[in-house]
């Protein structure tokens, strides 16, 4: 679509919802229209940055260290003979963070398979292992590769956190991997599986939407993906123009996060002087 | 292909639309879609990945055994412990609790017998079996996981002159109940054992910490700083340390930093006495009090450094991660992004 066509339905939308509203909304959550809101803006942002990019635009996207390490530590592990681990997270599928970890197994496995280099995937759960096992067999097949892929390459381990931590600091001191990747939902056990990937010397790649554990991977892991840069990995590493359209309508987003951010600071301070009567933070404050 | 890529796309789009959208809808179907069933669906499919989960687990374990690859010898007690769960899970409670009808004549008899079989003082035991109201029954605290046990201790209140029976744990209770193998299991070797991998954080938190805090540049110089003060502040010795201690040392800092800009020996030493003569002089005018000013208190300090720019960065990271869900579940509802299920 292009910039008029995208206007004129988000127009026609904006008129059906308006005419919705006026007959009284029924089923709707008046408490969250902001939120609501928000939510159309966003997707509609990053949905027409997907259609231009779509189109042939080219969309810049700044270098990202940790990714382009992507294909360093696969080969820094063909060039050593030494396998390569992934972790994908401890948690489930239901989690945007496993979906993103599994997306970024599906390119580290087209590297072992293009490099013939060994790779192995414990998981927490079984359903992330259905889930790996598919991505991996694929990766292996879109190589032209399948005779390299084992059935054990992606294997379960344990449900319980802790335990997996153990099961993984295992295999990392038996096996010695070259690289490491930690790229999913973490808990208190990332910094015993850094440092212990660390300990052997191995390049460290973490990516993780959990906020408390990235300084434990900052510290211990050779590169990690902070915040969206994890988010973005599939886009970075894929180049697949749609993907990188979405990335785009999310920098646009994230301007107008900080635009908002800053203006609902003037207008409360505003507020707490008494120069204004109108209270923004209720507006902003989720129902 | 179709039943492999449109029908889960299918799925993906239609779920996901509506736990997007349903959360600002007020239906009561739709509410209870999102907010149980859907939930629900969840756990019974990921209740039956779990058997996927132990198959692979034994079927590897296991080959490596037989194969008798590098290291077996840790997949036979993987497999010995699997099967060790699945015996008390699955087939052997315990759990027999011996429960008192009636103390019959001679409480002091059956307190003995109690006292001497669970260690338990015989006044307290005889004090409850008194007290027991006529047609009340009083349930041992020791289970047994054994029945024989159990058996033998009923014969012997018997005998004493109680009216006893034996109660066990039912299938399902069994996993929570005292007495238990599961239980038993579960109190005695696995939570030791997660407890002990989880103490080893403390070992590895030093030193990552180590590395981290080494000066290396000027963000690592101001990772230790907040951190030194972070540290102090938290803990009770931090508020015993003189504001005017902490001025002092700023002031050398300061004398150490306008040194290496300047290269100046003169100029930095003429900041520092100069730096220190305003810090004496404002401490004796104001009578040196420990917590005043409050800038250079520690525990202030620290709380600002908690809670303005540590919650500020956390913020901002954790604003870039919303964002990235919102754009990575989009792609993933509207079947833009399909490499999770293995398309290139």
């Amino acid at each position: 679509m292009s910039f008029r066509q995208t206007l004129m339905v988000a127009g026609a939308l904006t008129v059906l919802f308006i005419i919705y509203w006026q007959l009284g909304h029924p089923y709707f959550n008046a408490n969250r229209l902001v939120m609501f809101l928000c939510v159309i803006i966003l997707s509609g942002t990053i949905l027409y940055y997907i259609g231009k990019a779509n189109r042939g635009e080219e969309i810049y996207l700044r270098t990202i260290p940790g990714l382009n390490a992507v294909e360093e530590a696969v080969g820094r592990a063909t060039e050593m003979g030494k396998p390569v681990l992934f972790i994908p997270g401890i948690v489930d599928m239901d989690q945007v963070e496993t979906v993103a970890g599994v997306i970024v197994l599906g390119h580290v496995a087209r590297l072992t398979a293009r490099y013939e280099t060994e790779l192995e995937v414990p998981v927490a759960r079984s359903i992330v292992m259905e889930a790996a096992t598919e991505i991996t067999k694929e990766a292996y097949l879109a190589e032209g590769r399948p005779d390299q892929y084992r059935n054990d390459m992606v294997h379960y381990l344990t449900d319980e956190q802790f335990a997996y931590a153990a099961g993984v600091d295992g295999i990392i001191l038996r096996r010695k991997p070259a690289a490491i990747f930690y790229q999913g939902k973490f808990y208190a056990e990332s910094l015993i599986l850094a440092e212990t990937g660390n300990s052997i010397g191995a390049i460290q790649v973490a990516g993780t939407g959990s906020p408390a554990q990235i300084p434990f991977f900052v510290t211990a892991c050779d590169y990690t993906l902070i915040g969206e840069e994890f988010f973005a990995a599939s886009a970075y590493l894929s180049q697949k123009p749609a993907l990188l359209g979405s990335l785009k309508g999310q920098d646009l987003a994230k301007f107008v996060v900080m635009a908002s951010v800053i203006l609902v600071l003037i207008l409360n301070a505003m507020y707490d002087l008494g120069w204004i009567v109108f209270d923004i933070t209720k507006i902003f404050t989720v129902q | 292909m179709f039943w492999k890529r449109q029908v889960p796309l299918a799925i993906v789009f239609i779920v996901g639309v509506l736990t997007l959208f349903g959360w600002f809808i007020t239906h009561d179907t739709i509410r209870s879609f999102i907010e149980d069933d859907a939930t629900q669906w969840y756990d019974v499919i990921a209740s039956f990945a779990v058997i996927l989960g132990a198959l692979n687990l034994l079927k590897l374990q296991g080959q490596k055994v037989l194969r008798r690859k590098k290291d077996w010898q840790y997949s036979v007690l993987t497999i010995l412990g699997f099967l060790l769960a699945f015996f008390a899970g699955f087939m052997f409670r315990g759990g027999h609790h011996i429960t008192i009808t009636n103390v019959g004549f001679s409480p002091e008899e059956v307190a003995q017998v109690i006292s001497d079989k669970t260690n338990v003082e015989y006044e307290k035991i005889l004090g409850g079996l008194k007290e027991l109201p006529e047609g009340d029954e009083e349930t041992l605290d020791k289970s047994y996981m054994r029945m024989s046990k159990a058996v033998t201790l009923a014969e012997e209140l018997r005998q004493a002159g109680a009216e006893v029976n034996i109660r066990t744990e039912k299938w399902g209770s069994h996993l929570l109940s005292e007495g238990t193998l599961f239980k038993w299991m579960f109190d005695n070797v696995f939570t030791p054992l997660l407890a002990t991998m989880f103490a080893l954080l403390a070992f590895f938190v030093a030193s990552a910490s180590y590395r981290a805090f080494r000066i290396r540049n000027f963000e690592a110089t101001l990772l230790l700083g907040a951190g030194i003060i972070l540290m102090l502040g938290r803990v009770p010795i931090g508020s015993t340390i003189s504001t005017w201690f902490v001025a002092y040392i700023l002031v050398l800092i300061l004398g150490i930093v306008i040194g290496s800009l300047l290269k100046n020996r003169i100029i930095a030493l003429i900041s520092i006495i100069g730096g220190l003569l305003l810090v004496t002089i404002a401490g004796t005018l104001s009578g040196w009090p420990i917590d005043k000013p409050a800038f250079l208190y520690l525990p202030k300090i620290q709380e600002w450094i908690y809670l303005y720019p540590n919650i500020a960065g956390m913020r901002a990271v954790m604003i870039g991660i919303a964002l990235g869900m919102v754009g990575t579940s989009l792609r993933v509802i509207l079947g833009i992004e399909k490499s999770f299920m293995g398309e290139k």
